[in-house]
């Protein structure tokens, strides 16, 4: 008797690619009309004086829609959560990563040198830091597992920096894509942002999703191809195809996110 | 005047900027280095003074002692490995960083490397710094080569930066660049920068061009010298036009002159 089985699922690399006969044209057009409503929005929103620092809109600040104590703004899961994206980092450049933990930690604090996070970790006693490298290993393990080769030729680059000034810079949103794949140059959009957080996926991460996005296209006037978040708690990703429709929602979840920032600034 | 002009940094207005540069070449002569020269050594100084655009965008403030880390190795890194890229189409990025990296550490095991180089510093990291070292490099080599391949002239990746010795002065000027642009009788020059720029960005990107200037043998002036922050999608040039050149120097001696005066302030 002859068993068919289910194709085994793809990996989150393949599944970021997509279907290169699929991707559309680049669109260049849409970055001008966003910049337009978000610094339409800006002038409209009701302040008292004109902030004398800029206000900074973040990817937390749309993720946490009200200010109320989350359980992922812990030390533990902050440094859970950057060790993680270490790792992501060096799976990038094909890098084989043995002790996710030890490996993840001596590359985050070449990169910091000294922090108040780092001084944490230094200071937790033998059973905590077994603690936290057990569960840095396990959620590396889910990410290594899923992730799948990255090939060099996709361009991949990780914790991509974004800084877009808004409103003669009073405005200011800032982003970090994990991980970024494709290029702007092209004919055919084959941009791919992804997001890794050691949380379940939830409203939040779709906010974060979008945004990611949003800034990515003011910054470099280019609509990526899709936006992607993966869970390393639950091994769930979701993806999203870019569109103007979807860049539209993301300039009003700014909007309000600048306005709760407004009120308590 | 100052001729800054401010753009995003979209393959399209790039490409303005570069193929829009003014037609006119303007060359430093000999009387303007001598000049220069006597202004520096009216700055008295007991140290070797080095200055580039970050010092005159600090105001002469100083800035803490060079080390190295995986941000003040991915651009010497991955403009190297751009290089090797755009010898050979098919090695990808990554690779190239990987190559250069390779070699690097070659270089320390043979015994070629100074201690304090960049060799030496790679070879005393574990195979994960290594990774993230190379991590760093591809997103600096990517991001440069995306420009590059955005812009519609020929273009190649600087082969080093501009260094000019000030005659007799006890000064060291340094002008960084990434991307070279012949065009026609003249260049333009592209520097990247990361993060976004400040209220000092346009002294800065000036004294580059001046210090540039000055390192090209014959003085021609780059006819367009574009700073890009891809980070914060902007671009911001300067012509290459003698009040500019002037006011770039300028501002180096300023900055030469408050370094003086700190050090003074401090020693009192």
């Amino acid at each position: 008797m002859a068993t068919c089985t289910d194709p085994s699922p793809r990996s989150v690399v393949e599944a970021l690619r997509g279907d290169r006969r699929r991707r559309p044209r680049t669109d260049r057009s849409c970055a001008p009309g966003l910049r337009s409503i978000l610094e339409d929005g800006i002038f409209e929103l009701p302040y008292d004086t004109v902030p004398a620092t800029p206000l900074i809109v973040r990817a937390s600040s749309l993720r946490q829609q009200s200010l109320s104590t989350d359980i992922a703004l812990s030390a533990h899961a902050r440094v859970r959560g950057i060790l993680v994206n270490q790792v992501l980092r060096l799976l990038s450049v094909g890098a084989l990563v043995t002790d996710p933990f030890d490996d993840a930690l001596r590359a985050w604090r070449l990169e910091v040198g000294s922090g108040e996070l780092l001084d944490f970790v230094d200071r937790l006693s033998g059973d905590d830091l077994a603690r936290l490298a057990t569960d840095v290993t396990a959620h590396a393990v889910t990410l290594t597992r899923s992730l799948g080769p990255v090939s060099p030729h996709w361009l991949a680059r990780s914790a991509v920096r974004a800084s877009v000034l808004l409103a003669s810079g009073s405005v200011v949103l800032r982003d970090v894509v994990d991980l970024m794949v494709g290029t702007t140059v092209g004919e055919v959009a084959s941009v791919a942002l992804f997001d890794v957080t050691t949380s379940p996926l939830g409203e939040g991460a779709e906010r974060t999703m979008r945004y990611h996005a949003l800034v990515q296209t003011l910054r470099s006037g280019v609509v990526p191809l899709r936006t992607s978040s993966f869970s390393t708690a639950t091994g769930e990703m979701w993806s999203l195809d870019v569109d103007a429709e979807l860049l539209t929602r993301s300039t009003h979840e700014v909007l309000e996110a600048l306005s709760a920032i407004a009120r308590h600034a | 005047m100052t001729t800054f002009t401010l753009r995003r940094s979209t393959p399209r207005d790039l490409n303005e900027l570069v193929v829009g540069a003014p037609g006119t070449l303007v060359a430093l002569t000999d009387d303007h280095r001598r000049s220069l020269s006597a202004r520096f050594r009216a700055v008295i100084s007991n140290d070797h003074r080095r200055l580039d655009a970050w010092s005159v965008e600090r105001a002469g403030q100083p800035s803490s002692s060079f080390r190295w880390s995986p941000a003040t190795a991915r651009r010497l890194l991955g403009n190297a490995a751009l290089r090797r890229v755009v010898r050979d189409a098919l090695v990808a990025p990554t690779e190239a960083v990987a190559d250069e990296i390779d070699d690097q550490l070659l270089r320390c095991a043979s015994g070629y490397a100074r201690s304090g180089s960049l060799a030496s510093w790679l070879a005393s990291l574990s195979a994960s710094e290594v990774a993230l070292v190379c991590a760093e490099a591809t997103n600096w080599a990517v991001q440069v080569l995306e420009i590059a391949q955005g812009l519609q002239v020929e273009w190649r990746v600087a082969t080093s930066d501009a260094y000019y010795d000030v005659a007799r002065a006890r000064t060291s000027l340094r002008a960084r660049r990434d991307l070279d642009v012949p065009l026609g009788e003249g260049r333009v020059v592209l520097r990247v920068r990361s993060g976004s720029p400040g209220k000092s960005a346009g002294p800065g990107l000036r004294s580059d061009l001046t210090i540039d200037t000055l390192a090209n043998p014959k003085g021609i002036a780059p006819r367009r010298f574009i700073g890009v922050w891809p980070d914060a999608g902007v671009a911001l040039s300067v012509d290459g036009t003698m009040a500019d050149l002037r006011a770039g120097a300028r501002d180096l001696v300023r900055t030469a002159v408050v370094q003086e005066r700190r050090h003074h302030q401090m020693a009192a």
